[in-house]
């Protein structure tokens, strides 16, 4: 590994209005290096990002790519210069083919003018397979699974110039063993001397991938660390500025008599089968699931957004109808936090207005009133704690972390007997994650049943009683959380 | 010093957004760009010619507009849900010749044929609705099917004729001036009527905030519990309602069913909506803007009008070049500008 800088950012800071985004921060990125920047939700992460790339173009302090100071007007212009960005949300075409995905807007012609298929897909070949992936260029995206498709646009980015790679939270949306593959990418284009700047939430893939580690907090560059320096619990120190209990402790107290709240007896449609499952009074059922397993179906389901064929719900001794409508699921007691903020909010609009929409009918008799909206929503948007909580705010100007919090609020209003979440923490800091944890282990002491259904093995450990485990769209196993760890619910999908 | 060292393409464009962003009054300024345009309008042509700011000339240009609004204000809903409705020229044409045809042929007495003629452009409005909301077919192409089937009928029941007896209600309804010749047309009271009840729905109802729900985030408002596909249908049902009503009118204020008097409302009323700020996107939007939408779209037509000297096979063009120049005022003071940043 080089020590020269392909890229240094000198003393830069960025302001929104009154917020401070990045406050004199100093950067560098060496080639060949896996260059990590960690820290929490509005620590300034994704404000350094996009001025590297281009996306902001307006920033103080100095920018220099191979010792030369520039000033990028747009992503184009960066790309030129060999900086390529993949964002989080993929932007892969899911109906063309691989070949045509990696070539996009640059394929090979014949002499003619026309696209030359056979070339292009023997290209597209030919580059996967100096990554190690041997794949058909001919079928659609769309047939590869997730972790596929992002590597193709990670191959993508290469072909179209770049030399130095910004990945956002790149495994995110992975399963574990798509994870392993790009982290094996990470490597492979580490020793292709590329010089990659690696953003995630996941700290032990960090401390895995990369060569130097810089952590962010409230806009400032706390501390570069190697890959030797860092640990786990410095990494944890370093972005909150304290020490924590990082992974929470199982609750090992048993529910008293475990009243039964919630039943589901054989539910069946396309995406899962004979799906028996029972929630408690104050009890945590999680459900775990690689991606595609169902488990997210299954919750959908319950709330009334997924066909059934077949199965009886029960709640409080009083089934539901066959396939019920979300509004009567929401009369009846059942709350749903989706795993999508973005499907679930009006960005758009103000806080208390996200809160109160599925309680309209609750709060006016005929006529939605201000007035009597904020009275419903203020008490929520404290008891979760949004920063900041001006409930006039639009929510999209929110971190992530806080849109959940809204997005959780939002069924508190009326509380409910069982509330249902996918993915509760999915794409958050370690502070924000344990404040959500938090949250739902103090919905279970206030007696509500709770289902968090999730893919990332430790929200479910940190926080269920139980753990049902599915696979392929079928229940593979029932545990106790006591003692489990990740190996225990991994081995069975 | 920044405007030293990169100048910009689209400096214009950013110099407003860098004032909405300075200050709430800048906010609320810039989301009155079309009152400012309707404003400019209003006092070029008045400079412009002797003829326009007369108050019989502002009179006329309400009733002008009046059969429009009554469209449009079914429009807004259909818009505001992110959807359009192709079909309301022809199902407003089929309105009134049904009544016109119920009236005249079969000696119905008022007021079964206007209500036979709004209750049958309901119902089409209610078909395309179900035909998007059950089957998923869009409403672009549900809405085009029904304007063909509505056209249709129509020529059956005309066999392409125009029908000259139509009933003294809907010539109330049409030409009939509240206090004399010079009093207020009772066109433009049922306008006004049509555009404030569809601001109370939108405005007050739980059903006009989940319209914009359901506009904004189709999914959101599902999650919320809001029956999205009820929504769908009953909007559109809305629109066939407007439709049907402003057909009556129409054909009321020019005294006769024409198959083909209400052809050039369509794009008109999507024209005026938009116009006014409400977004073909869905969940932005409202009434009020549709009523600066109007007024700036009968000024213009009803201002050059007014300028004799005007070449008279010109209009149409100027029409245009001023309707594209409002809009792109309106998209950069509301910062709505696409620009690309994608990579």
């Amino acid at each position: 590994m080089s020590t020269v800088p392909i890229i240094e950012l000198k003393d830069v800071s960025k302001n929104f209005r009154s917020i401070q985004a990045l406050d004199h921060v100093d950067f560098d990125l060496r080639e060949g290096e896996v260059h990590a920047l960690v820290g929490e939700n509005g620590a300034g992460k994704s404000t350094m990002m996009r001025i590297l790339a281009g996306i902001y173009t307006d920033y103080e302090g100095a920018y220099y790519l191979d010792g030369k100071q520039m000033r990028f007007n747009s992503p184009h212009e960066a790309l030129a210069h060999g900086i390529g960005m993949i964002h989080q949300e993929l932007s892969v075409i899911p109906e063309l083919s691989l070949a045509e995905n990696l070539f996009l807007g640059r394929q090979p012609t014949t002499r003619l003018g026309t696209i030359d298929w056979r070339r292009m897909y023997r290209d597209a070949e030919e580059e996967l397979s100096n990554l190690g992936f041997e794949l058909d260029a001919r079928l659609p995206l769309e047939q590869y699974p997730l972790g596929t498709q992002q590597v193709v646009e990670v191959l993508r980015t290469i072909v179209s110039g770049a030399r130095v790679l910004i990945m956002d939270e790149p495994t995110s949306a992975l399963s574990p063993s798509e994870v392993g593959q790009l982290l094996a990418l990470v490597d492979t284009l580490r020793q292709q001397q590329r010089s990659i700047i690696y953003i995630s939430h996941f700290l032990e893939e960090v401390l895995h991938v990369a060569d130097r580690i810089t952590v962010l907090r409230n806009g400032r560059s706390v501390a570069t660390l190697t890959r030797d320096e860092a640990t786990l619990d410095r990494l944890i120190a370093l972005m909150l500025g304290r020490e924590v209990d990082r992974q929470a402790q199982p609750i090992t107290t048993e529910s008293e008599h475990e009243e039964t709240i919630l039943e589901v007896k054989d539910l069946t449609s396309d995406k899962f089968r004979d799906i028996n499952l029972r929630v408690g009074k104050g009890e945590i059922l999680g459900i775990y699931g690689a991606i595609g397993a169902g488990h997210f179906d299954v919750a959908r389901a319950l709330f009334g957004l997924y066909k059934l064929d077949r199965g009886t719900i029960i709640l409080d001794g009083e089934p539901f109808p066959s396939n019920h409508s979300a509004r009567y699921a929401i009369r009846r007691g059942l709350a749903y936090a989706i795993e999508s903020r973005r499907k679930s909010l009006l960005l758009d609009q103000p806080i208390y207005q996200n809160i109160t929409m599925p309680h309209l009918e609750r709060i006016g008799r005929f006529v939605p009133q201000q007035a009597q909206e904020l009275a419903a929503a203020a008490p929520t948007i404290a008891q979760v704690n949004v920063i900041p909580p001006d409930p006039h705010n639009p929510v999209g100007k929110l971190s992530g972390g806080n849109q959940q919090k809204v997005a959780i609020a939002r069924w508190l209003t009326f509380p409910p007997r069982v509330f249902i979440m996918s993915e509760p923490t999915r794409g958050m800091d370690v502070g924000a994650k344990t404040e959500v944890l938090g949250l739902l282990r103090r919905f279970g002491e206030q007696g509500f049943g709770i289902i968090v259904v999730s893919s990332e093995p430790e929200t479910i450990l940190a926080v269920a009683n139980r753990v049902i485990v599915m696979a392929r769209g079928e229940i593979v196993g029932r545990m106790e959380n006591k003692n489990l760890d990740k190996d225990a619910l991994m081995r069975l999908i | 010093m920044n405007s030293v060292i990169k100048p910009r393409i689209n400096s214009f464009v950013d110099r407003f957004r860098g004032l909405q962003a300075s200050s709430p009054w800048m906010r609320r300024f810039s989301m009155l760009a079309q009152v400012w345009t309707l404003i400019a309008l209003f006092v070029f042509f008045s400079l412009a010619s002797d003829s326009f700011s007369r108050p019989i000339n502002l009179r006329n240009i309400l009733t002008q507009v009046s059969t429009l609004a009554i469209f449009a204000s079914g429009m807004t809903f259909v818009l505001l849900l992110g959807q359009i409705d192709l079909s309301i020229a022809a199902v407003a044409a089929l309105s009134a010749m049904i009544s016109a045809h119920l009236y005249s042929k079969l000696g119905y007495a008022e007021p079964i044929p206007s209500l036979a003629g709004i209750g049958a452009a309901t119902f089409m409005g209610f078909v395309s609705g179900v035909a998007s909301a059950r089957f998923r077919i869009p409403t672009f192409m549900s809405t085009l099917a029904m304007s063909l089937i509505a056209g249709g009928l129509t020529t059956y029941i005309s066999k392409g004729r125009v029908i000259t007896k139509v009933s003294q209600l809907s010539m109330t309804l049409g030409s009939k001036r509240i206090g004399g010749p010079d009093g207020l047309p009772v066109i433009v009271i049922v306008a006004i009527v049509t555009l404030a009840v569809g601001y109370v729905i939108l405005r007050y109802t739980r059903f006009g905030r989940y319209t914009y729900m359901t506009g904004a985030n189709r999914s959101a408002a599902r999650l919320a519990g809001v029956n999205t596909d009820r929504i769908l249908v009953v909007v559109m049902t809305i629109s066939g309602f407007c439709a049907g009503l402003a057909g009556i009118i129409s054909m009321g204020r020019l005294h006769s069913a024409q198959p083909d008097a209400t052809d050039s409302f369509l794009i008109d009323t999507i024209g005026a909506v938009v116009l006014g700020g409400t977004s073909l996107m869905g969940g932005r939007g409202g009434m009020p803007q549709t009523v600066i939408g109007l007024l700036i779209y009968g000024t213009l037509r009803n201002g050059l009008d007014n300028i004799p000297s005007i070449d008279i096979y010109l209009k149409e063009f100027i029409t245009g070049t001023v309707l594209l120049v409002a809009l792109l005022i309106n998209t950069v003071f509301a910062g709505t500008a696409e620009r690309d940043r994608t990579i």
